[in-house]
């Protein structure tokens, strides 16, 4: 047996692997809704009331409302709106929704704010002003319904606004309301009869425009009118417009990734030039070197892109050139750089209630790594005054304390209904006693805090924790994105584990309640609508780690989830029920170490996954025979019985998948028109075993001395756990100690395509080329496809192509997403690991991804944010 | 080969040049560790290939020492089940063949590359 390092073979691998998978929190989002003026008036028109403002709003949402009690409460509104139906209707034009996404239809945007009956309802009755007990009954009615007065009184709270706002609202719109409404309620007539309207609306839904400002303005301006500006959020804002613009981190606010342009198609993308690199400036200095990975996804607004920086630098960039508007730096110090240096991206909120050209009437808000929120004019960088102190919010107030590094926010807040909602990374595997992982919520105007989430103690500390005292210490955190959901007032939270992962059986029954499920919050009281839980006391670091995806599916308003164990639900968003079949799993091993926590069933989604078979002794791998031997004998040595097997001390532990997934951070792409999910993954073990405490060397961060390092090491290599009998040891991709090639045969990552009605694959591939990867890091140069492991989702285009990078060979990539083909692809001078966006300038389509490397994925560092498109003629 | 095969086969084993005895060693070498690991991984209720191939690269490296044309027969057996093994495992999973047919491969050439120098010995005695 030769063993010759056969090169070819080599060529895999090695490098590729890493992938870690969890690090940041928080949400993405946020929905924009810029109108205002009367805002009040959906609050508490509900019902009948038209005024103005309604009328603006109506032509929207038209919908919006509930409509159809509207239609006949509201004297004018009801005129314009033909009564019932209407509603629905409105929702269904919009229904098309989907559909409409793609269009443009700008108009009806508003849609989502059609509340349903009963969310509006809710929402309405939560919040307190009289007006909210008006238009409660109507809820649905609620959005057409402003009447002024009442609206105004309703939103009293917010006193000055709302006078001002209602005129305008009224005057301008009325009219044109009027016909909107109208034809939307034609249209709709149908969907009324299906009676979801408001899942439908939501899929409308993003159709506004931004732009549109007349218009969507007023609508929005009703809608917002319900909330009132007392704090709180309550009525559903104006959604921004994907098309020209990419103004929500998941492209539309329902998190889709799928744009409506077309300019970009499968027979010339292979004529893509480079338009433009910009360099942002923020490379690893110091401390930070290693730490980099910035996953870094634009927004496209306007002119202008707004991005974070690793460090968290906001950073305006004209969409067009690459030229810099400008930029503002918070000044992150390199000690709260948590496991990595992530900014997955900012969100943009629209004051309702400013008028044009007021300071941060559009603000970028994001949440920086030493825990801050920060607000800035989107048109000059300059902090917002009105939020927070000078621009900025301390998240570390009354989380305990102050451990640089430890509590980080990574990824984009979600704003709903004018609330700011953000979880936090907390660094994994230090403590117990870590820093909370409250979900808290912030006006987005002011920054005062309107709700605090504590799974362990939801009541008492919903306003803050009493004082003297910190939210409840150690509990699951949201380090990803959220999902906002204008239309329920819902925000959708992809909770993570709690703070030691590997070891349970001292955790309380809130955390084992709420670790590792998607929790939906209604974002106008802070309170628990339903929680959907993935895994059953998750000793395995199986954070939900994607963010989830708002879609009408088979005419219900649905949310799409993907976990790391690969599996993806569609569920009720409205309760949280499953749409698709849920399996169980029985009998599973209970293990040695603690039989008694955990649980021998486990949730499965039995309508798809991305989960492979279970690993066999054939399927170890390395480049010759020894290093695949090696491999064998860890195999045999390990404990493995498949799926969930338990955490063990005695002997290392096979988890297959690992803890990078299946489906992490860059989450799906849900094509709506062709019905088509866009999902790459990994697949790729890890190899564990819980250290006895007194073998653990390791420290955890708050004992740590200053300018300690924590080192570079994979997440939950060597981590302390401290608080748990046991530390853990992560082997992440589960290589080989001495090569680096990993111990599992390729592919080590793929992308696949799924029918959306039915949850069949329609095509799988491997994602990556080997051409970057080898034994002992060299580079094989071969340019077969592998599948590496990967990080960063896809973005779909209505011209049917898939833009990705996201794989270790530093590619970006436009694949067929009919055949599942590389069209089109070029080098990056450095990791693509961040999702992709597109968006379109005076005509002119662009695709957009930022190359800044990745420590974890074990690519190069960069500082560069790429723009291509088709040569102009 | 063939006919340099069978003129070798009825004399006595021919003195190996140094590249013939490197590669003796060499298969020896890789044999033992393999042949190692292999039992270990056998005990632990794993594959036999290896612990079989292992012990026929030690052969052939310890008949490449001596001259002997008998280390390609013995080779070409190891290698032939090696093909027959992988195919039966993988199939045609080219990326897992990987590590299973290229360095038994190269070997194979290299050895096959000694023939003319196990044979050639004969003309000097």
């Amino acid at each position: 047996m030769p063993r010759l390092v056969t090169t070819a073979a080599a060529a895999l691998l090695a490098g590729s692997l890493p992938l870690h998978a969890q690090q940041t929190d928080t949400t993405e989002t946020p929905p924009v809704a810029t109108t205002t003026p009367d805002t009040d008036t959906s609050g508490d028109t509900g019902s009948g009331g038209t005024d103005n403002p309604v009328a603006r709003i109506a032509p929207d949402s038209g919908t919006g409302t509930d409509g159809a009690d509207t239609a006949q409460d509201g004297g004018d509104i009801a005129q314009e709106v033909p009564s019932e139906g209407t509603e629905d209707e409105s929702v269904a034009q919009e229904a098309p929704a989907d559909t409409a996404q793609t269009d443009t239809a700008q108009e009806v945007e508003t849609a989502p704010e059609t509340t349903t009956g009963d969310t509006a309802a809710e929402t309405a009755s939560e919040e307190t002003d009289a007006a909210q007990e008006a238009a409660t009954e109507d809820a649905a009615t609620a959005q057409d319904a402003t009447t002024e007065g009442t609206a105004q009184d309703a939103t009293t709270e917010g006193t000055a606004q709302d006078a001002t706002t209602e005129d305008t609202a009224q005057d301008a719109t009325t009219e044109d309301t009027a016909q909107d409404a109208a034809t939307a309620q034609e249209s709709t007539d149908e969907n009324a009869a299906s009676g979801t309207p408001a899942a439908e609306t939501a899929a409308g839904t993003r159709g506004t425009d931004t732009d549109a400002t007349g218009t969507d303005q007023a609508a929005e301006a009703a809608q917002a009118g319900t909330e009132g500006r007392t704090g709180m959020a309550t009525a559903p804002q104006p959604l921004m417009e994907l098309g020209a613009d990419w103004p929500y981190y998941g492209g539309d606010a329902q998190a889709t990734r799928y744009s409506p342009l077309d300019q970009i198609t499968p027979e010339n993308v292979g004529r893509l030039e480079e338009v433009f690199t910009y360099h942002t400036g923020d490379l690893p200095e110091g401390t930070a070197v290693g730490k980099y990975s910035p996953e870094v996804t634009p927004l496209k607004l306007g002119d202008d892109l707004l991005m974070c920086s690793a460090m968290n630098i906001l950073i305006s960039v004209d969409a067009a050139t690459g030229e810099e508007n400008w930029r503002f730096d918070p000044g992150v110090p390199n000690d709260a750089i948590p496991y990595g240096a992530s900014c997955r991206g900012v969100s943009v909120y629209r004051n309702p209630e400013a008028a044009e050209g007021d300071p941060c009437a559009t603000r970028v808000i994001q949440g920086t790594l030493d825990a801050k929120l920060v607000a800035v004019d989107t048109e000059t960088g300059a902090p917002c005054e009105d939020f927070g102190e000078n621009g900025t919010v301390d998240l570390w107030q009354d989380i305990g304390e102050r451990v640089p590094g430890w509590y980080a926010v990574t990824a984009p807040p979600a704003i709903v209904r004018g609330i700011v909602v953000t979880g936090a990374q907390v660094k994994d595997g230090q403590a117990e006693d870590a820093p909370s992982g409250v979900i808290r919520g912030y006006d987005a105007v002011t920054g005062e805090l309107a709700w605090a989430w504590d799974l362990a103690a939801p009541e008492q500390n919903r306003n803050g924790p009493p004082e003297g005292e910190v939210y409840t210490r150690g509990t699951p955190n949201m380090w990803t994105a959220a999902t906002s959901d204008e239309e329920l007032g819902h925000v959708y939270l992809p909770m993570g584990n709690s703070s030691v992962d590997y070891y349970g059986s001292n955790r309380s029954e809130a955390e084992n309640e709420y670790a590792t499920s998607l929790v939906a919050l209604d974002v106008t009281t802070g309170e628990e609508v339903w929680h959907f839980q993935t895994v059953r006391h998750d000793v395995w670091d199986y954070d939900l780690g994607s963010q989830a995806t708002l879609l009408d599916w088979q005419g219900t308003p649905a949310i799409l989830l993907p976990s790391k164990q690969g599996d993806i639900y569609i569920l009720n968003r409205e309760t949280g029920e499953p749409l698709t079949p849920v399996g169980e799993l029985t009998g599973l091993p209970k293990g040695e170490v603690e039989p008694d926590y955990i649980s021998d069933t486990q949730p499965i989604s039995e309508w798809h996954t991305l989960r492979k078979d279970p690993l066999e002794e054939k399927d170890m791998w390395g480049f010759t025979p020894i290093d695949q031997l090696w491999c064998r004998i860890q195999f045999r040595m390990a404990n493995y019985q498949g799926f969930f097997t338990p955490p063990s001390t005695d002997g290392p532990w096979i988890q297959y998948p690992g803890y990078n997934g299946g489906s992490d951070w860059g989450s799906v792409a849900v094509d709506t028109e062709r019905g088509i999910i866009v999902a790459n993954y990994n697949d790729v073990p890890n190899y564990n075993r819980l250290v006895p405490r007194d073998e653990v060397t390791s420290k955890p961060i708050n004992e740590m001395q200053a300018g300690e390092s924590a080192g570079d090491n994979a997440e939950g290599a060597a981590d302390p756990q401290a608080g748990a009998p046991y530390g853990i040891n992560v082997n992440a991709g589960w290589r080989n100690d001495a090569t680096g090639v990993p111990c599992t045969r390729p592919p080590y990552g793929g992308i696949r395509a799924i029918d959306l009605e039915t949850g069949e694959t329609l095509w799988d591939r491997p994602l990556g080329t080997a051409r970057r990867n080898g034994p002992f890091g060299i580079p094989s140069m071969l340019p077969f496809d592998i599948g590496t492991p990967n990080n960063g989702g896809s973005v779909v285009t209505a011209s049917g192509l898939v833009f990705i990078a996201a794989a270790t060979d530093n590619l970006f990539r436009a694949i067929d997403i009919e055949t599942g083909e590389t069209l089109w692809s070029t080098v990056l001078p450095a990791g693509g690991q961040a999702n992709p966006i597109t968006y379109e300038v005076d005509g002119r389509q662009y695709v957009m991804v930022t190359a800044m490397g990745h420590h974890f994925m074990e690519t190069p560092v960069g500082d560069e944010v790429i723009a291509w498109a088709l040569p102009e003629e | 080969m063939s006919t340099v095969d069978s003129s070798a086969r009825h004399h006595p084993p021919a003195r190996p040049g140094w590249a013939v005895k490197l590669l003796g060693w060499i298969n020896v070498l890789l044999g033992l560790v393999i042949l190692g690991l292999g039992i270990w991984l056998i005990v632990l209720g794993g594959s036999w290939y290896y612990g079989l191939a292992g012990l026929g690269l030690v052969i052939t490296g310890i008949l490449l020492n001596r001259g002997s044309m008998t280390a390609v027969w013995v080779y070409l057996v190891v290698w032939l089940g090696t093909l027959g093994w992988a195919w039966w495992e993988v199939g045609a999973d080219w990326w897992a063949q990987v590590p299973r047919l290229v360095a038994p491969t190269l070997i194979l050439i290299l050895v096959l590359l000694c023939i003319p120098a196990l044979g050639r010995r004969r003309p000097t005695y």
